[in-house]
């Protein structure tokens, strides 16, 4: 019942955010301009037309560690729900598992790999 | 088949009320972040339309309403829309999870003020945390302008940053309340007689670095950066589609992180009874709009970090912090 309600939320969700989306199309001017869909420059034209290009981002490696840490994370959310139960079996098994993670941690910072590419 | 149609329908009336209300506070948030902004900088703030400029937010809503559609050149029509959907969706989801006081009996009914009291409500939370993300890369995508590129390029960085922080904040609190449940975890601090803010002082920290990063507010609105990206990932949005995007983010997404910081960290709604019944309600609205005040509060007073700032930070201080929270945590957890 309880996830049934999680899906009804999501449909009125859906129905607010289809309302916002499209309210613009049902009310608004229709009268179009021919410039009015130039891409915002400020005041000059457009050096390329298409903005999808190659982009240095920065953060190549750092988008890789993210992937390694979430997990990690989420191993151990069920495990610090049930940590009471399990007693210290649990509490040795997550200093040795965090113990290996951070030793690839400590290695990836001393490459550098935390670092923002420039 | 009475009684499920029964509760359907009571289900749906509570959904509405609080997606509807969270909404209208939303707007007036609006009014209440300029009235604010303008005292913090020695304005009056908007004062034009109705008394103390109440009624700004709905001229606003109707100005925003009735504009042209203007797509840019070049633009992904469906994923242009679908950035709409993406932002605001997750975050008006996430209201689902947040309890907003205790069950109470009604004519033999046991009734919850929560949408849905699931057993994974925090990792609930959280995923659709992460998927609001996809609303700002979606947007800077679609539009086919190089600010909204650059700015939705820069949010990915500030979210691959704090994900893991945020993951590993909110472990402390879950050893000590041992459930996922928004209901449990204030039950537990209720049942112990502490909010786990004096357990966990650093967690709330990191808790509220992630909170500002996630909801794009200043130090770490580098997305925005009005004076270099013109508000980044959303200028080639105009109308309501623009309107959804500071309301899924900077308000929505502010007062529903509030609240799961309510929740997890404040004793949700604990507090005297001063007001006999209401006061549970009362104090849960309270304690969520002080962090909203102080969000908005830091957001007109500090400047913003870098791209590299923001990331190094996170992966540099906050993590390795948190982790030996998580560890020490456990460590006393297991001893006591």
């Amino acid at each position: 019942m309880e996830y049934v309600a999680l899906g009804i939320a999501l449909i009125v969700a859906l129905l607010i955010a289809l309302g916002q989306a499209f309210i613009n199309d049902i009310l608004g001017f229709k009268k179009r301009d021919p410039l009015e869909d130039y891409p915002y420059e400020c005041g000059v034209p457009l050096y390329d037309k298409e903005a999808r290009g190659t982009f240095k981002q920065g953060y190549y490696i750092l988008g890789l560690l993210l992937i390694l840490f979430d997990i990690e994370a989420a191993y151990l959310f069920p495990w610090a729900v049930v940590f009471k139960d399990i007693g210290i079996y649990g509490l040795i098994e997550v200093i040795v598992f965090v113990g290996i993670l951070a030793l690839g941690f400590i290695y990836a910072w001393r490459k550098g790999a935390l670092n923002w590419e420039m | 088949m009475e009684s499920l149609l029964y509760s359907l329908l009571f289900t749906l009336v509570k959904v509405l009320i609080v997606f509807l209300t969270a909404l209208g506070v939303g707007a007036y948030l609006t009014w209440f972040e300029r009235k604010l902004a303008g005292h913090i900088q020695n304005r009056l703030g908007p004062t034009v339309v109705g008394p103390f400029g109440l009624l700004q937010p709905i001229a606003d809503a109707i100005k925003l309403a009735t504009k042209e559609t203007v797509i840019p050149r070049g633009a992904d029509k469906p994923v242009y829309y679908m950035a709409i959907i993406m932002a605001l969706v997750p975050s008006i989801l996430l209201l689902a999870v947040i309890p907003w006081g205790p069950g109470f009996m009604v004519n033999g009914k046991y009734i919850e003020p929560i949408i849905a009291d699931v057993n994974i409500a925090l990792l609930l939370a959280f995923a659709l945390g992460s998927l609001s993300v996809y609303g700002t890369i979606f947007s800077g995508w679609a539009s086919n302008s190089k600010y909204a590129f650059i700015g939705s390029l820069r949010k990915a960085a500030v979210v691959i940053a704090y994900e893991v922080v945020l993951g590993f904040s909110v472990l402390g609190v879950i050893l000590l309340a041992g459930t996922f449940s928004t209901v449990g975890i204030v039950e537990a601090q209720i049942q112990k007689g502490v909010w786990f803010i004096v357990y966990q002082p650093v967690a709330f920290i990191l808790y509220l670095y992630c909170m500002l990063a996630e909801s794009g507010r200043v130090p770490f609105d580098i997305q925005e950066a009005e004076a270099e990206l013109v508000t980044g990932y959303n200028v080639e949005y105009g109308g309501m589609k623009f309107g959804a995007f500071p309301l899924a983010e900077w308000y929505v997404n502010v007062i529903a992180l509030s609240a799961i910081a309510v929740v997890l960290f404040f004793g949700g709604w604990d507090g005297p009874k001063i007001l006999g019944p209401l006061s549970p309600y009362f104090w849960f609205v309270a304690k969520t709009f002080a962090l909203v005040f102080f969000t908005i509060w830091l957001h007109w007073t500090l400047p913003r970090f870098q791209a590299k700032d923001i990331t190094e930070i996170a992966w540099k201080i906050l993590l390795p912090i948190a982790i030996l929270n998580v560890i020490i945590t456990a460590v006393v957890v297991y001893i006591f």
